[in-house]
């Protein structure tokens, strides 16, 4: 796409969230980072400008007018903040692509907190009834974002979700931030992703 | 948000709350600042933007760099590359900002279920469609019998706010007129 695509990144100074940036701002994609602490807003910036000198970051402090202005929304905060943060958004969420990669972990990291038979992004996709929900980077660590680029070799990331043409756009996004994309199913199938990511945890805290 | 769509939207077919609201599941509401592209040349123009807030242009730009403008946009007004839209062909036109502005944009997907679900969505589309075809006759009409001052005269006649709005080099462009030969126009009306 010529287009150049404008990203929201919630929690953007987050590990996650930091991680995402970076990895996307080499991409056709201007990023708003979006981050309660301005200081650590304009560290990222630095950061990501002196990686990428050419890269079209803005820090924002106002969720609602980063997702306004936004044509993708990636929610990078805790599974229990979504709901706040869904509730602020949802009217200028409305038909965009939402980005969900969170893994609702308990508070002892050897559990899920989401009700059975659904999962987080399922959940957030209630929340914002009338976005397109994508699952994404959820099984991907923030410390195995490819540190330079272009990555020699490609790891598979995961997605699901509903609607094709979204899909087909996050996977190009996948691409971009350095992972070879895999289309899961549809948004269900973020119960596997979630409990796939579990079981990482679970094997690492052994 | 959504106000101005709204009542544009009554003005031609007039809609129930409840319509209203199921429309409203179906909008992409969009900031656009200042010199960004809605839509570039060769991409897919994924939807038809009505502006709430702001200005824009449409324009192609010549093997010699010139960039032509066939359309402007302000508050009120809808934008896209049509026949891309349509036909899901690459478009030829590009499409940004000239002020900050905000949209209200309808996917193609949205558009057909829109069309699918609600005849009155089918009969706005068609008075839209229908409006801007006329404008366009008329358009290629003038190119085609009138002299330059004459152009631009009934263009300030029929769109005073677009003269006020964008910088006379993008008049001149949408007319098919060096500036130079705009600003002899110009003199000669005023002198008039
Ligand atoms: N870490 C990983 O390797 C990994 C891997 C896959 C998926 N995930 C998922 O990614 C998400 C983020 O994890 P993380 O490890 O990056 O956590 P983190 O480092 O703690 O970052 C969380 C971010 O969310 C922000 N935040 C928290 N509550 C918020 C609220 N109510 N409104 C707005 N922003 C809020 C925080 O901002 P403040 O600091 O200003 O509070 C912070 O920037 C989680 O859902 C997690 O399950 C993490």
């Amino acid at each position: 796409m010529q287009t150049r695509q404008t990203i929201a990144i919630i929690g953007a100074t987050g590990n996650m969230g930091s991680a995402i940036s970076k990895s996307l701002a080499k991409g056709n994609y201007r990023l708003l980072l979006f981050g309660k602490d301005e200081s650590k807003l304009k560290k990222l910036e630095l950061t990501i400008l002196r990686l990428h000198p050419d890269a079209d970051v803005a820090p924002i402090t106002c969720s609602y007018t980063a997702s306004w202005e936004a044509d993708i929304i990636i929610s990078a905060i805790p599974y229990p903040a979504e709901k706040e943060v869904a509730d602020r958004i949802k009217e200028v969420a409305n038909q965009k692509i939402v980005i969900s990669i969170a893994n609702p972990l308990n508070d002892t990291f050897d559990g899920l907190v989401t009700p059975p038979g659904s999962s987080a992004a399922e959940e957030l996709q209630k929340l914002l009834p009338h976005s397109k929900v994508i699952k994404a980077f959820n099984t991907i660590f923030a410390a195995d974002f490819p540190k330079t680029v272009p990555a020699a070799t490609h790891t598979g990331s995961f997605i699901a979700g509903n609607d094709p043409e979204a899909l087909e756009i996050v996977s190009e996004l996948v691409n971009t931030a350095g992972f070879y994309p895999i289309i899961a199913g549809d948004l269900s199938a973020s119960r596997i992703l979630e409990n796939m990511q579990l079981i990482k945890i679970l094997q690492l805290n052994k | 948000m959504y106000e101005l769509f709204f009542r544009k939207f009554n003005e031609k077919v007039p809609l129930t709350h409840e319509e209203e609201e199921m429309i409203k599941t179906y909008l992409t509401p969009k900031k656009l600042r200042r010199k960004q592209y809605l839509l570039q040349e060769g991409d897919v123009c994924k939807s038809i933007a009505f502006v709430e807030k702001g200005a824009l242009r449409e324009y192609s730009i010549a093997e010699n760099g010139n960039e032509q403008i066939i359309q402007f946009a302000i508050e009120g007004w809808t934008i896209s590359d049509l026949y891309s839209f349509l036909t899901g062909e690459p478009a030829t036109y590009n499409i940004d900002a000239v002020e900050d502005s905000e949209l209200v944009l309808l996917s193609k997907s949205a558009h057909e279920e829109l069309l699918r679900k609600l005849p009155k969505y089918e009969t706005y589309l068609r008075l839209q469609v229908t409006g801007a075809y006329l404008a366009l006759q008329k358009r290629l009409t003038s190119v085609n019998t009138l002299s330059p001052e004459e152009r631009y005269a009934n263009f300030t006649q029929l769109y005073p706010e677009l003269v006020q709005r964008f910088p006379q080099h993008m008049i001149a462009s949408h007319m098919g007129l060096t500036p130079e030969t705009l600003s002899r126009a110009r003199r000669k009306i005023k002198s008039k």
